[in-house]
């Protein structure tokens, strides 16, 4: 998923015919003065970032004059947010609100289609309020091939105790929040709070907004706007994490790779499959071991591209040996796998003698995986022993190497 | 006996010219597997080792009687090429295709349940069945017999590549597979591991079943609770990969899409909590699903 910072969302709503506050987009403390002056006080400033729970995270402010807003906007702009750092903040018309309402629209594992949560008591987290006021809150499954009819709106908000003049609102917002979930291949579509202002009507004050990633191709509106896979990860990425993103794009449809660079450690970690990774992972804990990043990659890359990650893998500082570990393959040819990490190794001068190295790679072409391996001077596995195995042989290995830098 | 597939599966391949498709067909024609035909728009009469291939899955419907699908299309067209499976009343339809929009998938998994079509995947390497020589996808590439020795044990695996493990682990221990079934990487698909399961609870063939599972979903909890409403009453032998996920900070991705943990909905250890209290043999090391095995099976 694709998170879609909250002036993109707002962005929209607005042209969905949603109604949002105002709101403007600061990178300075002078530019945020001057976004609250057009806007009108008070105005509420919040970080721009992917990364949620802000409130919490003493990233929303208040302000009722210029100078509040320019200390604030300073303030918030040296911030770094659940480790993503604050470049810009959106500047905002603070609502008077009477009452608060939630909604979300995701897709449920269950159900296998999109389910609708709304609730009466917005402003909190979906958790709090399940937890707190479950009788204010209605889950409703949507048939995706029926579609979303206005009166299912109507019927949810009305169950839930609207009436009047804001049950119409929201039943029009929610209608068009389906919509716009569907036409933009959104995976999570959620207002909270969408508040009741005594002014202005139902207004979404809260936009959290995720795109599918694998519907990216043919949603061009995102384009320059969203990072693909950015609810993946923790923080931003880091540097190698970009380059290695950029060597997965080579020859893109054969063989996908994904790159995550862990705290400290000292084994480069570059196993195979969804799955297979996830073993490798455990069992290095489990042995005492301390993988540096995670590589995962499958799918039967060229040459060219394994080499090119392996050599991201090793070139983490840090990094003393190496481990490479894969499920006995359907597809993927382990002779081109192996070469890709013999050239990588030969790119760097590493000297196989002196640099502990454990590989797995059994399935198709392994005879060849095996000679070419042996020959270079690198551990080679297959089937002869099971993956869990080879994690153990590594851990001993870099224990013997390096006493003292493991535990 | 088996399950979803076996010598009465009447095969076909949709977007058989593609070059990943082309191997798979002709590793499963030297495997065995009877493949009848293969679809790709504007490719009639040409032939892919000798399959005959059609503009339209109707066109090769009326040659031959079809009741499997295997689903080889670019993410773009797999949703139109779904619907053209579920139109003309494919029994069983298997996607090997990655990265298809939820959106897509969501809406032909509605439409396969409305008309009764079982959808296996996305996200799929395949599903085989080694007594009668069936395998769709690329499972077990060109030696399927290394991993994939007939037995009476069912695997069910979140990772395509982790079910041939799976099998090799069962042929360590000294046995062989019914049928094993790699349902796809997804966190939409067709047939859930309870699902799956469910179907070898009816297969006279399978004695046991292991199971792979990650990080994510609520699939292991529902199968905990289908064994513990005896829905599932053969020995179940779990592996729940990924448990240092859960000391990664929350929402964090490893491996497959599926596998986000969210509070504690789709942790590890959750999950083998469940399976544990449901009476199923849970796997603490990948190793030893091998004297789990032997001592269900003794």
């Amino acid at each position: 998923m694709a998170r879609v910072l909250e002036n993109f969302g707002k962005d929209l709503l607005k042209e969905n015919g949603v109604p949002t506050p105002e709101f403007s987009v600061a990178a300075t403390p002078q530019e945020a003065r001057r976004a609250a002056e057009k806007i009108g006080y008070p105005v509420v400033l919040k970080a721009l970032v992917t990364a949620g729970k802000r409130g919490k995270a003493g990233a929303v402010r208040f302000a009722s004059s210029p100078d509040a807003a320019a200390k604030a906007a300073e303030e918030i702009l040296t911030m770094t947010v659940h480790n993503f750092p604050v470049r810009r903040l959106l500047v905002e018309k603070k609502l008077d609100i009477s009452q608060e309402l939630y909604v979300s629209i995701t897709y449920d594992p269950v159900q296998m289609g999109p389910v609708i949560i709304a609730s009466t008591a917005g402003g909190i987290d979906i958790e709090e309020i399940a937890a707190a006021h479950p009788e204010k809150m209605l889950k409703y499954p949507v048939d995706i091939l029926k579609g979303f009819n206005l009166y299912e709106a109507k019927e949810i908000w009305s169950d839930l105790g609207l009436q009047g003049g804001i049950l119409q609102k929201a039943t029009n917002i929610l209608g068009r929040l389906y919509q716009l979930f569907i036409k933009y291949d959104c995976t999570i579509l959620e207002i909270n709070p969408l508040a009741l202002t005594p002014k202005a009507g139902l207004i979404a004050a809260a936009i959290l907004m995720g795109v599918d990633d694998d519907a990216l191709y043919r949603q061009t509106y995102f384009s320059e706007k969203v990072e693909a896979g950015s609810d993946r990860a923790w923080r931003p990425l880091t540097d190698l994490e970009k380059e290695m993103i950029e060597v997965d794009k080579t020859e893109a449809y054969r063989g996908t790779a994904r790159y995550t660079e862990m705290e400290g450690g000292n084994i480069g970690f570059f196993c195979g499959g969804g799955g297979g990774s996830l073993l490798s992972y455990d069992a290095l804990l489990r042995f005492g071991g301390k993988p540096a990043n995670y590589t995962e990659f499958g799918g039967n890359p060229p040459e060219a591209k394994v080499k090119g990650l392996v050599k991201g893998v090793l070139s983490k500082p840090g990094v003393k040996g190496f481990y490479m570990n894969l499920n006995i393959t359907n597809n993927t040819q382990t002779d081109i796998v192996a070469r890709g990490i013999i050239g990588a190794f030969k790119d760097l001068n590493i000297d196989p003698e002196k640099f502990p190295a454990v590989l797995r790679l059994a399935g198709v072409h392994d005879a060849e995986a095996r000679r070419l391996c042996t020959a270079a001077g690198l551990e080679y596995h297959g089937d002869d022993i099971t993956m869990e195995d080879t994690a153990r042989i590594i851990v001993e290995k870099m224990k013997k190497a390096f006493p003292g830098e493991t535990d | 006996m088996a399950i979803l597939v076996d010598k009465n599966s009447s095969i076909v391949i949709q977007g058989i010219t593609g070059r990943e498709a082309s191997m798979v067909t002709q590793h499963a024609l030297a495997y065995g597997t009877k493949i009848m035909a293969g679809v790709t728009p504007g490719k009639e009469g040409q032939n892919v080792e000798g399959v005959p291939v059609f503009d339209t899955l109707k066109r090769a419907c009326k040659e031959f009687e079809i009741n499997t699908s295997v689903v080889y299309v670019p993410p773009a067209f797999a949703y139109d090429a779904v619907m053209e499976a579920v139109g003309n009343g494919i029994a069983l339809i298997v996607i090997i295709t990655e990265r298809i929009p939820q959106q897509d998938a969501v809406r032909f998994l509605a439409a396969a349940r409305q008309n009764n079509c079982t959808i296996v995947g996305p996200n799929s390497v395949g599903v085989i069945t080694p007594e009668d020589k069936v395998k769709l996808g690329a499972i077990g590439g060109d030696n399927a017999a290394r991993c994939f020795v007939s037995g009476n044990v069912g695997v069910i695996s979140r990772s395509g590549g982790m079910t041939a493990e799976c099998a090799w682990m069962i042929k360590q221990a000294g046995f062989g597979v019914s049928t094993c079934v790699s349902i796809g990487g997804d966190t939409l698909i067709g047939s859930p591991p309870k699902n799956i399961l469910g179907m070898f609870e009816d297969d006279p063939m399978t004695k046991a079943v292991v199971m792979w599972g990650e990080p994510g979903t609520g699939y292991e909890e529902e199968v905990a609770a289908f064994v513990k409403d005896k829905g599932f009453t053969k020995p179940l032998i779990a592996y729940i990969a990924g448990r240092f996920v859960e000391e990664m900070p929350e929402g964090t991705v490893f491996g497959h899409a599926a596998s986000i943990i969210e509070g504690d909905y789709g942790k590890p250890s959750v999950k083998m909590a469940h399976l544990r209290d449901a009476g199923c043999h849970v796997a603490e090391n990948f190793n030893d699903i091998i004297p789990a095995l032997q001592n269900v099976m003794a």
